[in-house]
């Protein structure tokens, strides 16, 4: 439901508005714009309260109470909490989260960044590119496990013949205990790559070709030109989006539900895998708000510490 | 000229003609694992449903088999799940476009007392993943507050949620800010009121940026999941997305391909005819200027 961009706060920020003293001649005049203002702002008012404010409380509150079937409500203090932190799904759970999380940096981060300084060189065929690169990240993930669990197949599955042609035995892709959590993120670095892609070439479109030049006529070669004009270009983007991958990662769901199940054993099991179980097969949703509002922690947190970070970092850059 | 860190005469010296063979080889095999899995999809679909555990590598199928797919579209009920999925989807999005320009509009140009403190409220739902309040949103759809209604297997169950969309509301406030204030004044001179303006005035001037917010709202409520497995349980109602995946299992592989490359083919045309808009949508929220 949420844009894909959904940490960019320098966009949404609200811009800042001359205050203007209130007398109450002027409020009697304003009253009917106030009005239509507000009636303007109903229905987004409402969905907002409705269907995103009011469940982050609830999310928030649940996880403090025992939560029966038919809506009633105990109060539990932190009892969620402390079973969650006993249960040893939670460990594995967050372990398998940042191991999804690493295996996604290593296959799908520079990739894009590469693809970028690349495509942006071509003097021919860069709408091929851009199209092609793109056209994974319109595929609806449950359509996608369906090809992608035949290309995973054991027998007669394409990625085994073709390791066959090699010598390669054949693998049990999704079965195995070492290659489950690889080959999941291969088919998430599919769907995604292409829109980080774009995105990096986007900002490389702003490098100033003078920039090139001035670089050139002092001598500087090609590479060199990458490493101190479109690279250090790309640094701001760059950061930002490997915040934006783990977080992506860290809430990722369809995949592992559809394509493993969280199998073998709880090799995939995610924490979003886990609210879902919790509250919709073993319906206690007191506990699983408790791992939700974990979830909500957790990247708070990173993010938190992530924007320090920048800042320090862009502070000693000056 | 455009240029890139190579001048167009460097590219011309051997150095400069090898580097850029080699970028276009490595982009074209990027390429291929990229549009891998729609030509396997496409021709295992072609296959008979021996030929396609016949081993080897033999991606292309011996005779080509069209009649899968105009079985896959009846065994699998395409045209229900298809309808199923545009209302749905086609739905959400005007909805979406509505409440958020109707917003928008009102942040931008009307300036509501308490405005930065309900652009605030839009902001958090940003920062929040929706996963981690789905628990209590399923709750709400399950049976509406005050009112005791249930949206469950009611699209409204789907399309009131799918409003909710605050980087849409942002995008468009930001546009909304740069149309002049005097258009809307000497509107209101005339006698316009505030529906006028944003219909006669505000909405035919976004156009473009509204095409570029719809274009982004249909891909991305058409690969939505969770939400319409959980709120629509009656097989007939639920979307393609849904559907596919549960009844794939009880036909042959060739007829999944098929039909998982049919069920494709909406975004995949749209991201294709569209994408100009697409590519704007995308770098919206990426890039700072």
């Amino acid at each position: 439901m949420n844009a894909p961009y959904a940490l960019d706060t320098e966009l949404a920020a609200p811009t800042k508005k001359h205050r203007q003293p209130i007398k109450l001649s002027n409020l009697r005049a304003a009253l009917p714009r106030q009005l239509t203002a507000y009636l303007f702002l109903l229905p987004a008012l409402a969905t907002f309260a409705l269907f995103a404010w009011m469940p982050i409380v609830n999310s928030i509150q649940m996880s403090f109470q025992d939560v029966q079937l038919g809506g009633t409500a105990t109060w539990a203090g932190l009892d969620n909490f402390e079973l969650m932190l006993r249960d040893p799904v939670f460990g594995i759970a967050w372990k398998n989260s940042l191991e999804f999380a690493s295996w996604s940096l290593l296959l799908g981060y520079f990739v894009p960044v590469v693809i970028a300084i690349l495509v942006r060189e071509m003097r021919h065929g860069k709408a091929f590119f851009r199209v092609v690169y793109f056209l994974p990240t319109v595929v609806p993930a449950a359509v996608s496990v369906i090809i992608w669990r035949f290309i995973y197949d054991p027998d007669g599955g394409v990625l085994n013949e073709v390791l066959a042609q090699f010598g390669i035995a054949r693998q049990l892709w999704l079965q195995d205990v070492g290659l489950a959590k690889p080959a999941l993120v291969a088919v998430m670095t599919w769907a995604g790559f292409g829109t980080t892609a774009l995105i990096y070439l986007a900002s490389l479109q702003d490098v100033s070709q003078e920039l090139f030049e001035a670089a050139e006529l002092d001598g500087a070669t090609p590479f060199q030109r990458i490493i101190h004009i479109s690279l250090p270009h790309l640094y701001p983007v760059m950061s930002l989006m490997f915040v934006l991958q783990v977080i992506a990662v860290v809430q990722v769901f369809t995949e592992p539900f559809l394509l493993t199940n969280g199998g073998p054993g709880r090799e995939t099991l995610t924490p979003a895998m886990n609210i879902y179980t919790r509250a919709f097969i073993r319906m206690d949703m007191g506990y699983a708000s408790a791992w939700s509002v974990t979830m909500i922690l957790v990247l708070l947190v990173f993010s938190i510490i992530y924007r320090v970070v920048n800042r320090k970092l862009s502070a000693n850059a000056d | 000229m455009d240029r890139g860190f190579f001048s167009n005469v460097e590219l011309r010296t051997p150095g400069g003609r090898l580097y850029y063979a080699l970028a276009v080889i490595t982009l074209l095999v990027i390429a291929v694992f990229s549009l891998f899995p729609f030509f396997f999809a496409l021709t295992s679909g072609l296959k008979d449903s021996t030929e396609i555990f016949a081993g080897g590598l033999n991606l292309l199928p011996n005779i080509p088999r069209w009649e899968n797919y105009g079985r896959a579209w009846t065994l699998f009920e395409m045209p229900r799940l298809f309808g199923n999925s545009f209302l749905i989807v086609g739905v959400g999005v005007v909805l979406r476009l509505l409440v958020s320009a109707a917003a928008a509009f009102s942040l931008s140009k009307l300036k509501p007392f308490g405005g930065r403190i309900i652009s605030l409220g839009f902001m958090l739902t940003l920062l929040i993943p929706s996963i981690a309040y789905f628990v209590p949103l399923y709750t709400t759809i399950a049976k509406l507050p005050v009112v005791n209604i249930s949206l469950l297997n009611s699209y409204w169950g789907l399309w009131l949620p799918y409003c909710v969309d605050a980087f849409s509301i942002f995008v468009l406030k930001t546009f909304f800010d740069r149309i002049p204030g005097d258009l809307i004044d000497s509107a209101r001179v005339d006698g316009a009121n505030a529906l006028d303006m944003l219909m006669y005035i505000i909405i035919p001037l976004s156009r473009s940026i509204l095409v570029v917010l719809a274009v982004l709202a249909f891909v991305g409520l058409w690969k939505d999941f969770l939400l319409p497995y959980l709120v629509l349980t009656d097989p007939y109602t639920q979307p393609i997305t849904v559907r596919l995946f549960y009844i794939a299992d009880d036909y042959s592989v060739n007829l999944q391909m098929a039909a998982s490359f049919m069920a494709l083919l909406p975004p995949l045309v749209i991201a294709i005819l569209l994408q100009r808009y697409m590519k704007i949508g995308l770098t919206l929220g990426g890039v700072k200027g």
